[in-house]
């Protein structure tokens, strides 16, 4: 049977992130883009909502993650601030790729600290790939069996956290076995491993990111996540990752979609405001309408990796909700800049930042 | 809770409709548009099938859930237009006549009138409101009607009314006092046989040729006075609301409609692709149509999720007014878009049954983006709703 509405717990969670997204992402947003960071003040307000551990309350977590509430979660921090979005949720993609694919030990052994002090660790998982999107046929780097260990080869592009995390996560293809993939924890050194901070960033810069090259990294058996053959495991982790990137794009779609709407309220221009002309109002009529649109398929996907559905079924809906919400969110910032005119190019309004951000989200 | 599955029951419902989609329509589907006419075994194997008799099984397992009938005439929709949307729409019973008549028809006249329909025979029923000066600006209303003693009187001339040639009971928007622009408009019931109505042009279109677009004239058309429909709502804005509220009913059907053409154009095209591409097509060519396709297939979703809304919506009993604009301009948008993606890709092609379909369901597809509200005026509705505290002319 259909249903369209969240449940009251969801709302109530949604309304916590809203109020998190507008008290605090929101104002901050210029500074941690200057910064390149966000302060520890937010940092612990953020981990004190609970909102960044949903682990194993074993481990001392808030207990399982849902996707549906997680994506709308996401589309709130993405309303708030894109980067300082990605910045928070960023960090969590580590330890939940290790509580969904991870063996009991590992979980036992990784998820506590994250816990006990959210505020105070960082993780990353580096899945994107330098040729092609977030897509999995795309995925090239790669891990050879060789005895008990395993050899990584390739390159990985805007991991987020890539250098500060203190847990890091790495997808890859089992090579030799047509769609296996794996997913590896890094050790701390990891002799081959080379790590390239993004500099000069065009957009996000409030979530700091790196490049990963592997060449000829050696890992144990151990570094490998779960057990061989956890594919399964490791793809809903992935498909999480662009759920999480969806919301925030769904997110930084609606702030530009109702920053522009205000501002063409106010806004006069031969004596009337400018949104009661057509050539203002239908593209935000545009944008509203392509919105719903994405953000119900986002639910869809959402919907679908909650109800576990199969690996290729799942994959597919999530790049799907991935693809659409990320081409609404540049066309959506950049029509939001237009509508603002000469103001929307200037840093006093936002929309030049999440202009930037949307496209840095490729 | 967000679910987006349907009940088994509404499963096998959508799964009934489509057996007739692909077994009553589009074995004909070619030759009832190239002939522009349909044959009556056609009427009656649909009347038969889509008979209370016929659905009591599912009606009897959907019965447990409450609430349902706009998703069901959703899902009903757009497996008939992927059969065919042509024929979909010359389907007998009341029809567009339906909404005007449940809204502000009295019980009284909502029973007289229906029972009309429920003879065994073949009836259909109309809906008449553009004229040839006006269309989705109802305002400037040029038909007119005037009460003498207990007849109205109707004069004018009213255009594109599907089945208007066919259709027992016409509901004839008209207006009572041309000085009171909008406020002045009333529904009527005018029945086939009434002397002064007559029936005009039966128009030549680009696609939907075996849907019957008909033009009706009326001189010194009398009807009793108690064919006017306005028993729910005496307010002076009563006929306005009604033509009004028409179209929200029918914009999600005309959304799914379209959504079904769509989805019949992207699957065919698909089969086309995998069975018909041209020998020595470049691999890399063959990519792109792919991933061009998978595109299609993603705003297909969005269509069908807006689509399922704004009926969700409705059975919910929530206004749905900027849903409703929402998924009718998206689907009738995208139904453009996949049908030109569909002929441009078979292109290449040769000439085959599917490009044929194709061709058609292209020159179907463009009034999607039309009637009931151009694209335009969704996204004027959508505009008005979204800040109703401006004026947006």
């Amino acid at each position: 049977m259909l249903d369209f509405s969240p449940t009251a717990e969801q709302e109530e969670i949604r309304r916590l992130a809203h109020s998190i997204a507008m008290e605090q992402l929101r104002p901050q947003a210029r500074i941690a883009e200057q910064q390149a960071s966000l302060s520890p003040t937010l940092a612990h307000i953020v981990a004190q909502t609970g909102l960044t551990t949903p682990y194993s309350e074993d481990y001392g977590g808030s207990g399982a993650l849902e996707a549906i509430t997680y994506v709308l979660i996401a589309e709130e921090f993405g309303y708030g601030d894109a980067g300082l979005a990605l910045h928070i949720l960023g960090a969590m993609l580590a330890p939940l790729t290790v509580a969904l694919a991870g063996t009991p030990a590992q979980q036992a052994h990784y998820l506590p600290p994250f816990c006990r002090e959210p505020a105070a660790h960082t993780g990353s998982l580096a899945f994107a790939e330098p040729i092609g999107g977030y897509t999995l046929a795309d995925l090239s780097a790669s891990a050879q069996r060789s005895g008990d260990a395993f050899l990584l080869q390739g390159t990985k592009r805007s991991v987020l956290h890539g250098q500060q995390a203190d847990l890091r996560v790495v997808l890859v293809r089992i090579a030799g076995e047509p769609s296996q993939f794996a997913a590896f924890l890094l050790p701390e050194p990891c002799p081959g491993l080379l790590i390239t901070p993004d500099e000069q960033k065009l957009g996000l810069l409030a979530a700091p990111s790196a490049s990963y090259t592997f060449t000829d990294v050696l890992l144990p058996a151990s570094a490998l996540l779960g057990t061989p053959g956890s594919s399964a495991a490791v793809l809903r982790a992935y498909c999480l990752a662009l759920l999480l990137r969806a919301g925030v794009q769904c997110g930084l779609s609606r702030a530009a979609l109702e920053y522009a709407g205000e501002y063409a309220k106010e806004r006069r221009a031969f004596g009337r405001p400018i949104v009661s002309y057509q050539g203002i109002a239908f593209p935000i009529a545009e944008i509203a309408m392509k919105l719903d649109g994405v953000r119900l398929l986002v639910w869809q996907a959402a919907s679908a990796w909650d109800n576990d559905a199969s690996s290729d079924y799942l994959v597919r809906e999530c790049e799907a909700a991935h693809t659409q919400a990320l081409k609404l969110a540049k066309s959506a910032t950049i029509d939001a800049v237009q509508i603002l005119g000469g103001a929307g190019f200037l840093q006093d309004h936002p929309v030049e930042m999440w202009m930037r951000a949307a496209a840095s989200m490729e | 809770m967000i679910k987006f599955t349907l009940s088994k029951a509404q499963a096998a419902y959508r799964d009934y409709q489509h057996q007739l989609a692909l077994e009553e329509m589009r074995p004909i589907s070619l030759l009832c548009d190239s002939q522009e006419e349909i044959p009556e075994t056609f009427f009656w194997n649909m009347q038969r099938r889509l008979s209370a008799e016929a659905l009591a099984p599912l009606h009897a397992q959907l019965a447990p859930e409450p609430r349902q009938s706009n998703l069901l005439s959703m899902l009903a929709n757009e497996e008939m237009a992927w059969g065919d949307a042509a024929l979909s729409t010359a389907l007998p019973g009341p029809g567009l006549a339906a909404p005007p008549l449940l809204s502000q028809g009295t019980p009284e006249q909502q029973k007289r009138f229906f029972a009309r329909y429920q003879d065994g025979q073949l009836h259909w029923g109309a809906l008449a409101l553009t004229e040839p000066g006006i269309g989705s600006d109802v305002a400037g209303m040029e038909t007119t009607a005037v009460l003498d003693g207990d007849e109205w009187v109707l004069n004018g001339r009213k255009q594109y009314i599907t089945n208007g040639a066919r259709a027992d009971l016409v509901i004839v928007f008209a207006t009572i006092d041309k000085q009171l622009g909008r406020d002045g408009i009333r529904p009527f019931v005018v029945p086939k046989e009434t002397p002064g109505m007559l029936v005009g042009r039966i128009e030549k279109k680009m696609g939907l040729r075996a849907s019957q677009t008909a033009e009706l004239l009326f001189e010194q058309c009398r009807i009793p006075r108690d064919h006017l429909l306005a028993g729910r709502e005496t307010s002076k804005k009563a006929g306005f609301k009604a033509a009004m509220g028409t179209l929200d009913a029918t914009r999600p059907m005309v959304g799914s409609l379209a959504l079904g053409i769509a989805r019949a154009a992207y699957e065919l095209t698909c089969e086309w692709v995998k069975d018909e591409l041209p020998l020595g097509y470049p691999a890399h060519k063959r990519r792109e149509l792919l991933s061009e396709l998978e595109e299609l297939r993603q705003e297909l979703e969005m269509a069908r999720l807006l689509v399922w809304r704004a009926a969700w919506m409705a059975d919910q009993r929530l206004p749905n007014s900027k849903e409703a604009s929402m998924c009718k301009a998206y689907a009738g948008n995208l139904v453009m878009k996949v049908t030109a993606s569909a002929v441009r890709i078979t292109a290449p092609g040769q000439e085959s049954e599917r490009r044929r379909f194709l061709q058609k369901w292209f020159r179907d597809a463009k009034v999607f983006d039309i009637f009931e509200g151009t694209a335009q005026i969704q996204r004027l509705v959508i505009a008005r709703r979204l800040f109703p505290e401006v004026d947006i002319p």
